[in-house]
């Protein structure tokens, strides 16, 4: 058993590796791996990391992938005390440059990035130590509220920033999520989405402690393969977000109906969800919990609605995600509003992060131990409480966070003399919202087909704004910034 | 036909020509996502003008089986 008593997710695990041994806890592919070989292979990849140098507090990068070599890898880490940075292995250079600039890693895990500024690179396939079978180690002393993992989010300004994630917060996050969707020991999930986001790794961490199987999907392209695996593992309950419903209705209709007996939960979340698509679903899936949630990097699993349960309610993003957890509405000054009254929807409770990596970053984001979401909203009676808008300027592509700056510092670079970006409702109308540009007429002759084309080279296809507009100039503050709020009307 | 809709793919997903094989599928890649196959599907039904059926949607899941399908809308 894992001496590890600062992470009740490895003691979970671990349990898990005692009570129940043979159970499969991951599938990816053809290789399965039970809870007692993923606690040996979590212990055996700790060795190799403690070869390494690696000491408490020290921070590793890793590259996700859907793989079981960066599961040993990412509670390895958990198990010494040492950091994890969570990335995307597509991220753009200049973001990945940027975060390795400021945690200063101490080394990188990958299976498809090349060493990055000087920083030692390693496979997450990287064969064992040559100790990793010696005698007993004694494992570093690590704290509850020790920092396991720094998530990077997109701030409003496009400067990434750090999340600080202590091992209570994760684990507090995974209690509350399981407490409300239900997953115990008997589910088998299978994890389409990304474990590089919030939503996917949290998915990961979930049924790790309940004790479930987790089937690794390489993402929901392909429904035919996706479909295929619900039915061979007889899963009974998966994450998604709206983009992805959007996506399994346009591209299989109706299909997805025949699973609806044996999906027990569906966890919807990191963006809304049209009222008439959770009628759909609710109609297609009469007996699976539908449980939609509210949160952000910072304070994961924030809130909780689950549809048949409030069906008559099904505008609101629901009530604090456990007993641990707690929501308010607040002012500009941080003072309480009365109920009804829009105003800031703040948070805290065990899952809420306590600081960001850089201190500066934490300036304007809380009130006491209130974590300030940036969202707009207010509360009823009841106590269920309703998203309203987005006081942060975030655009919401399928579940994917763009920054408006990012896309204007491309187009600007283009020649373009001033531009803004705001989020305008998809006009397909599956990625709930697309960036929409507002380019400075000038006498430059360049077209809009010009300038995407261009773009295509500095940004991501989501990022590429959708529509377009040429405007005399660009509505700006007396100290220069945006007037978004101005574009929007 | 076969080379202009791989040439739309490649383009649309950002990744070389050559990757783009008969039998890599939606998925295979981490470029060929959700969102990147959407972009595939309305960007060859516009430069090439013409409709996926909704019902044949689902069973387009590879590179061959997209250009199967180009090539019975268009009679090629």
């Amino acid at each position: 058993m894992f001496d590890a008593p600062h992470s009740i997710l490895l003691c979970e695990i671990s349990r898990h590796a005692i009570e129940t041994p043979d159970k499969v806890a991951l599938v990816e592919g053809d290789f399965q791996v039970t809870y007692a070989q993923l606690m040996a292979r979590i212990e055996q990849t700790a060795r190799a990391l403690l070869a390494l140098g690696l000491k408490p507090g020290d921070r590793i990068v890793l590259a996700a992938q859907k793989e079981l070599s960066f599961v040993y890898h990412y509670f390895a880490a958990h198990l010494l005390g040492v950091v994890n940075v969570v990335v995307d292995v597509a991220s753009p250079r200049d973001r990945l440059d940027y975060i390795i600039d400021v945690v200063k890693p101490s080394a990188l895990f990958s299976s498809g990035l090349e060493g990055v500024n000087g920083v030692p690179c390693y496979s997450f396939n990287r064969p064992e130590s040559d100790d990793a079978h010696s005698a007993d180690l004694t494992w570093p002393t690590v704290d509850v509220n020790d920092v396991a993992d720094v998530m990077f989010t997109t701030g409003t300004t496009g400067v990434p920033k750090g999340v600080c994630l202590t091992h209570a917060n994760i684990a507090g996050s995974a209690s509350n999520t399981n407490g409300f969707i239900g997953t115990c020991s008997d589910d088998i999930e299978a994890l389409a989405l990304p474990l590089s986001h919030s939503f996917g790794l949290g998915r990961l961490r979930c049924v790790l402690m309940a004790g479930a199987t987790l089937v690794l999907v390489g993402n929901f392209a392909n429904l035919k393969s996706f479909f295929s695996v619900l039915d061979a593992w007889h899963v009974s309950g998966f994450g998604m977000v709206p983009a992805v419903w959007q996506y399994i209705k346009r591209l299989s209709g109706r299909r997805i109906a025949r699973f609806a007996e044996q999906l027990k939960y569906i966890e919807i979340g990191s963006a809304a969800l049209p009222l008439e698509d959770k009628r759909l679903l609710m109609e297609i899936f009469p007996n699976t919990r539908l449980c939609m949630h509210y949160g952000l990097t910072e304070a994961s699993r924030a809130m909780f609605t689950e549809f048949h349960a409030n069906a008559g309610n099904l505008e609101a993003v629901g009530r604090p995600a456990s007993s641990l957890v707690e929501a308010s509405i607040r002012d500009d000054d941080g003072n309480l509003v009365a109920n009804g009254v829009d105003g800031e929807i703040c948070v805290r409770g065990n899952m809420v992060t306590r600081s960001y990596f850089k201190p500066q970053d934490n300036a304007g984001s809380f009130y006491g131990d209130w974590f300030r979401t940036g969202d707009w909203g207010h509360r009823d009676d009841e106590g269920n409480f309703y998203l309203t808008g987005r006081k942060k300027e975030l655009i919401n592509v399928g579940g994917e966070k763009v920054s408006p700056a990012t896309i204007e510092d491309a187009i600007r670079s283009l020649g373009i003399a001033d531009c803004a970006c705001i989020a305008v409702p998809d006009p397909n109308g599956v990625l709930g919202e697309v960036p929409k540009a507002f380019l400075q007429k000038d006498d430059n002759q360049v077209t809009f087909e010009d300038i995407k084309q261009q773009l295509t080279q500095l940004l991501p296809p989501h990022e590429i704004p959708v529509e377009w507009e040429w405007v005399d100039s660009i509505p700006r503050t007396s100290s220069g910034k945006i007037q978004r709020l101005k574009l929007k009307q | 036909m076969d080379s202009k809709v791989k040439e739309i793919i490649a383009r649309v997903l950002n990744v070389a020509f050559d990757r783009i094989t008969d039998d890599l599928s939606s998925g295979d890649i981490p470029e060929w996502d959700s969102v990147g196959n959407l972009a595939i599907i309305s960007t060859i039904e516009q430069e090439l003008d013409l409709e996926f059926p909704l019902e044949d949607l689902f069973d387009l899941t590879s590179v061959r089986s997209i250009v199967e399908e180009v090539e019975k809308l268009t009679n090629v």
